[in-house]
């Protein structure tokens, strides 16, 4: 029952949002608004070939030609695109070369958010603690990266985005869009003209990563937005787990979040994504939070390769978030695995593609929504049959919970078979938290916000489980918290 | 975007395309660019599939009414509703009217008889079902491979009210049959089946919103379906639950065979929910024909063709043995067996 | 009667059956026995046609005929039976259905008669009873819900009907108590008979305590490795099948 524990104690010990805190960085920042010279002053910030300023350029002049999506369950002020920063960043002469470099007040930030950034904090830490390598994104730029140096020992190459493309960039250049096309929704343009950092990953052929990798994005300066990309390459054989983490000060405006992450799954290659997404979800009265419109794809592009994503999404005032996998590669799988939880005034409409192209490929899909308060949950997926996949299979399962009269959920997917041979099988349910199984666990003596984030953890553990240890720990006080307030 | 579209078979400009979300599998516009030629008047034939089992009629022939268009049901009533279309390249649309009055019982039995070609139809129902009545509705639909139909039935159940329909269609090029039911006061009682056996290039879409708008209503919704050759079978169930419509227990689930390498199936059950004391669920699988069943059955001596066809029967029959009245029950099986 | 010659089968790309020879006289029962693995019910779906069982060499002679050019409905009105040892559920077909279609359909590819309901009725009730069956059961779906022996007794009572010449047996006994051991084993020594052929594949000795074989053949390695009477059978459960396993494998079962 260590969970249980664990659950009460961070109820006990937490404040609403933890990490609302706002820190007095100083910074530089582009003139506001978007045009032509913002994206020019972006490039020539981070030093990028000439090839990689024409690609932005060309995406900027996508983006004006888009609109913005309507189509999602989702209802939001709209965003002034012109109102915006594109750029933040803390004030240095040159990107820190090691942690000495580091201005110590973010450094400070990330010890308050119990992100190690030390690598020997980390080594002296409990015998046997797995350790993790952490890419540190400050607004728009990454301020460190650990364990760099024995990582590169075994041809593993984990930096941040805006360095990979002064480095390596024919690696960069073969995959960057590969996934997610320059035009392919009004946020991945606006994000490929603008983003600023995010972390590259690249696995060397048959290499086992020997640790996590990890990203850890924090939004820090007002009226900012950030809009990182991640790119991961595993090459044959490889293997790499890989964790995300976001948290953002409590501000009554609402600040945008446009990300992309692309995978690409070589040959027998395996790639674990796993996200706990904490944004600040806006207060009681739906004020604030961070409008969380995100690109998330894999291409499973080698045959027997393996993505696996897992997502806790607790935070934001809106999500909009389908992280998916083109299962090209005969024989290839994905896996998406999800925990919604909304309160307060937030909404997500989150779910996941899985289209498959390949002979045999798999695709696995549990999603568990819990909403409470004035909230609104949906779940949004397609799995697609293409005709020349032969012997493909799915296996879905959506299941809800509500918790209180005011709250919304709802389940929306679209099955398309244009195989034969497929086999395809979906499950939802939808339910209320029982009133039977509450009362129960108050009799033996929890009270009542103790039992419901006992029986909240218990109907999102089939996912939970699918996280790394250290990840569901925090996943699992995160639901404790989320529901603060929720019932009563 | 969820409200229902007001097609109009004189005004091109009315016909939906697959960018409207309710119509993504079924793009009418694709079909039908322009309005087409008003059909002109047609005789009604033969007595129809329901004939035997009596009752008053509403019959409609190539749009035309002939007698009333309007019914309302009391005690204990047999309606058959029939829609003859015998046209070529032409199109027509007819509208009827049921009301069953509180405590009435009414046996509905609708039929879409087609013949000719490439004609296009409309047809509309307005059905109310009044307090503590009680209404089994049992649709046949059969049509040329080129005809292009459209069906809407509009239905609205008040308190303690009990409707149950059964929809097989055998598709068209390009068939959709809509339902749209309210459970307008509580209690209510809702069977909404359907089946279809698609052959050819045909198309069927069967789409149905059944909306909770008071408390305690129970809908149950059982679809099954084959698509063979070349066919495309489109399935929308959207059940929605709307704030206070407390007590609500909602089932849904579509079970499709794809029985040839280039057959397609679409899919899409969705579950709105805004109250929380409910049970809701639906189910959705799509798959090929048992191949251990199929050998097991070659194995005792049953050709492959037809070890397929009694498959196909024992998967699709689940639908028919749910119909309520035995008589409609009986003529709907040997309609389908006839047809597999 | 039954003549199989240097048979080869393959599973997808592995090789199971790899040089199979063996012969069933009419009026004979052999077993089959071997330890696990060894391609047993591999031998019992190739004869009866299952796809995906490929015989890539050899050659299979039945009553004259080329058993391996023919489909499995094909090789069932020649009257190859396979009892299966985990009978398939056929929901939505009642079993009486289903067995009469069956023996129709065979009768209609030998070019005879078919049998009337009424006539079907009769040799179905006294069948059961035969084999202590419950008719209303026949009534439900094909072995939906069936308890394993249920299903067993079904697999025989459609033998006793359809009357096949080559009554081929997979793990019969598996899943079968005592009692219903020795109703479905009088039920199969009732079917014996000079014209039919009957081969018995069986892990395990105690089936043959029921069902007396006239040779016992040791199947290892895809290959039979042993023949001999009745006694071997007993040999094999006194001493396993150790001996017969090729080195290589040892340890790994």
């Amino acid at each position: 029952m260590a969970a249980v524990k664990e659950t009460i104690d961070a109820v006990a010990a937490l404040e609403k949002y933890a990490h609302g805190f706002t820190s007095d960085i100083e910074q530089e920042f582009a003139p506001r608004g978007l045009n032509a010279d913002i994206v020019r002053f972006i490039s020539e910030k981070k030093g990028e070939p000439e090839w990689m300023l024409e690609w932005r350029l060309a995406a900027y002049e996508r983006w004006l030609a888009m609109e913005e999506p309507t189509w999602a369950a989702v209802k939001y002020e709209p965003v002034d695109y012109q109102d915006l920063f594109y750029y933040a960043a803390p004030k240095q002469k040159e990107g820190p070369k090691s942690l000495d470099e580091v201005d110590p007040e973010i450094l400070e930030i990330y010890k308050k958010l119990g992100i190690p950034l030390k690598e020997q904090e980390v080594l002296a830490g409990v015998q046997g603690a797995p350790r993790v390598a952490v890419d540190a994104v400050f607004d728009s730029v990454s301020v460190v990266t650990t364990f760099k140096e024995e990582l590169a020992k075994v041809g593993v190459i984990f930096m941040p985005i805006s360095e990979a493309l002064r480095e390596y960039p024919e690696l960069v250049r073969q995959y960057l869009g590969s996934v997610v096309p320059v035009s392919d929704n009004y946020f991945a343009a606006l994000n490929s003209a603008v983003f600023s950092d995010g972390s590259f990953v690249y696995i060397p052929p048959g290499v086992r990563c020997p640790m996590e990798l990890s990203t850890y994005f924090r939004i820090n300066a007002s009226q900012t937005g950030q809009f990182e990309r991640t790119l991961i390459i595993a090459d044959k054989g490889s293997y790499v787990s890989y964790l995300e983490g976001c948290t953002a000060p409590m501000r009554d405006e609402n600040q945008l979040h446009a990300a992309v992450v692309e995978i690409v799954a070589l040959d027998d290659a395996e790639v674990k994504y796993s996200t706990v997404q904490n944004w600040y979800p806006g207060d009681a009265e739906g004020k604030g939070g961070i409008y969380n419109f995100v690109t998330k794809r894999a291409d499973c592009r080698g045959d027997r390769s393996k993505v696996s994503w897992t997502q806790v999404e607790t935070g934001s005032a809106v999500t909009w978030k389908y992280p998916s996998c083109i299962l090209k590669g005969d024989d290839s799988s994905g896996e998406f695995y999800s925990i919604a939880i909304t309160n307060g005034h937030q909404q997500a409409d989150t779910g996941t593609k899985m289209i498959h192209l390949g002979k045999n490929t798999k695709s696995r899909i549990i999603a568990k929504a819990v909403s409470a308060g004035k909230s609104d949950s949906t779940y949004r997926g397609l799995v697609s049959v293409h005709p020349k996949a032969t012997g493909v299979r799915n296996f879905t399962q959506c299941d809800s919970l509500l918790i209180g009269k005011e709250c919304g959920s709802h389940t929306i997917p679209y099955i398309e078979a244009r195989n034969g041979s497929a086999q395809l099988e979906h499950e939802a349910t939808t339910t209320r938290l029982s009133d039977d199984q509450l009362f129960y666990a108050q009799q033996r003596g929890l009270s009542q916000e103790e039992a419901v984030a006992l029986l909240v953890n218990g109907f999102v553990r089939d996912v939970m489980q699918k996280l790394p240890m250290e990840f569901a720990v925090e996943a699992q006080k995160l639901v404790a918290i989320s529901l603060e307030g929720s019932v009563g | 975007m969820s409200a229902a579209f007001n097609i109009d078979l004189t005004d091109a400009e009315s016909f939906p395309s697959r960018r409207n979300e309710a119509w993504k599998y079924s793009d009418l516009k694709r079909w039908l660019r322009e309005a087409p030629q008003p059909s002109p008047t047609a005789a009604v034939g033969a007595p129809g599939p329901f004939y035997d089992l009596g009752g008053d009629a509403i019959v409609f022939a190539n749009g035309r009414a002939v007698g009333v268009t309007d019914f309302i049901a009391s005690g204990e009533q047999t309606l058959r509703l029939r829609y003859i279309s015998d046209a070529v390249g032409t199109g027509h649309s007819a509208g009827a009217r049921v009301a069953v009055r509180a405590g009435a019982k009414l046996l509905l039995l609708e039929t879409h008889e087609g013949a000719g070609s490439a004609y296009v139809a409309h047809n509309t129902l307005e059905l109310d079902v009044a307090a503590g009545a009680e209404v089994t509705r049992v649709v046949l639909v059969e049509e040329p491979e080129d005809a292009i139909s459209v069906s809407e039935a509009h239905v609205k159940v008040e308190a303690g009210g009990v409707y149950r329909q059964t929809i097989i269609a055998t598709g068209a090029k390009l068939q959709r049959i809509e339902t749209r039911l309210s459970h307008f006061a509580q209690g209510a009682h809702v069977q909404a089946d359907g089946l279809y056996l698609l052959n050819g290039s045909r198309h069927t879409d069967l789409t149905s919103v059944v909306r909770h708008m008071e408390h305690d209503g129970t809908t149950s919704q059982l679809i099954k379906g084959v698509a063979r050759d070349t066919a495309r079978g489109v399935f929308q169930g959207k059940i929605v639950v709307e704030r206070g419509a407390d007590g609500t227990d909602a089932r849904m689930g579509h079970h499709a065979l794809i029985a040839s390498e280039r057959a397609e199936i679409d899919a899409k059950p969705e579950l709105i929910i805004y109250a929380d004391d409910v049970q809701c669920a639906h189910g959705n699988t799509v798959g090929t024909l048992d191949e251990s069943a199929l050998f097991y059955m070659e194995q005792r001596g049953i050709p492959a063709e037809e070890a397929r066809a009694l498959l196909t029967q024992a998967f699709l029959i689940e639908v028919i043995d749910r119909i309520e009245h035995e008589g409609a029950r009986e003529v709907a099986r040997e309609w389908l067996t006839a047809r597999l | 009667m039954l003549k199989i010659n240097n048979l080869h089968v393959s599973v997808g790309d592995k090789p199971i059956l790899k040089g199979l020879t063996l012969d069933v006289p009419a009026g004979e029962v052999h077993a089959i026995m071997g330890p696990n693995g060894a391609g047993k019910s591999t031998l019992g779906y190739a004869l009866s046609g299952r796809p995906g069982y490929e015989a890539t060499e050899g050659s299979v002679e039945w009553a004259g005929e080329d058993l391996l050019a023919l489909e499995p409905a094909e090789r069932a009105a020649k009257g190859v039976f396979l009892s299966f040892q985990y009978p398939i559920e056929i929901p939505g077909v009642p079993a009486l259905t289903f067995v009469r279609t069956a023996l129709n359909a065979q009768k209609r590819a030998r070019g005879e008669e078919e049998v009337a309901a009424p006539a079907f009725l009769k040799l179905v009730r006294e069948a059961s009873k035969a084999l202590k069956m419950d008719f209303d059961m026949l009534k439900r779906p094909l072995n939906v819900g069936f308890s394993g022996g249920e299903k067993k007794r079904m697999e025989i009572l459609q033998m006793a009907l359809l009357e096949p010449s080559l009554l081929i047996l997979d793990e019969t006994d598996s899943g079968l108590d005592i009692d219903a051991l020795r109703i479905v084993s009088e039920g199969v020594n009732a079917l014996r008979r000079p014209d039919r052929a009957m081969l018995v594949i069986t892990h395990y000795q105690r089936l043959l305590d029921y069902i007396k074989p006239d040779r016992v053949h040791v199947l290892a390695g895809g290959r039979i490795v042993a023949s001999g009477g009745p006694e071997l059978a007993l040999q094999l459960e006194a001493e396993g099948y150790d001996k017969y396993l090729p080195p290589v494998l040892e340890g790994a079962a």
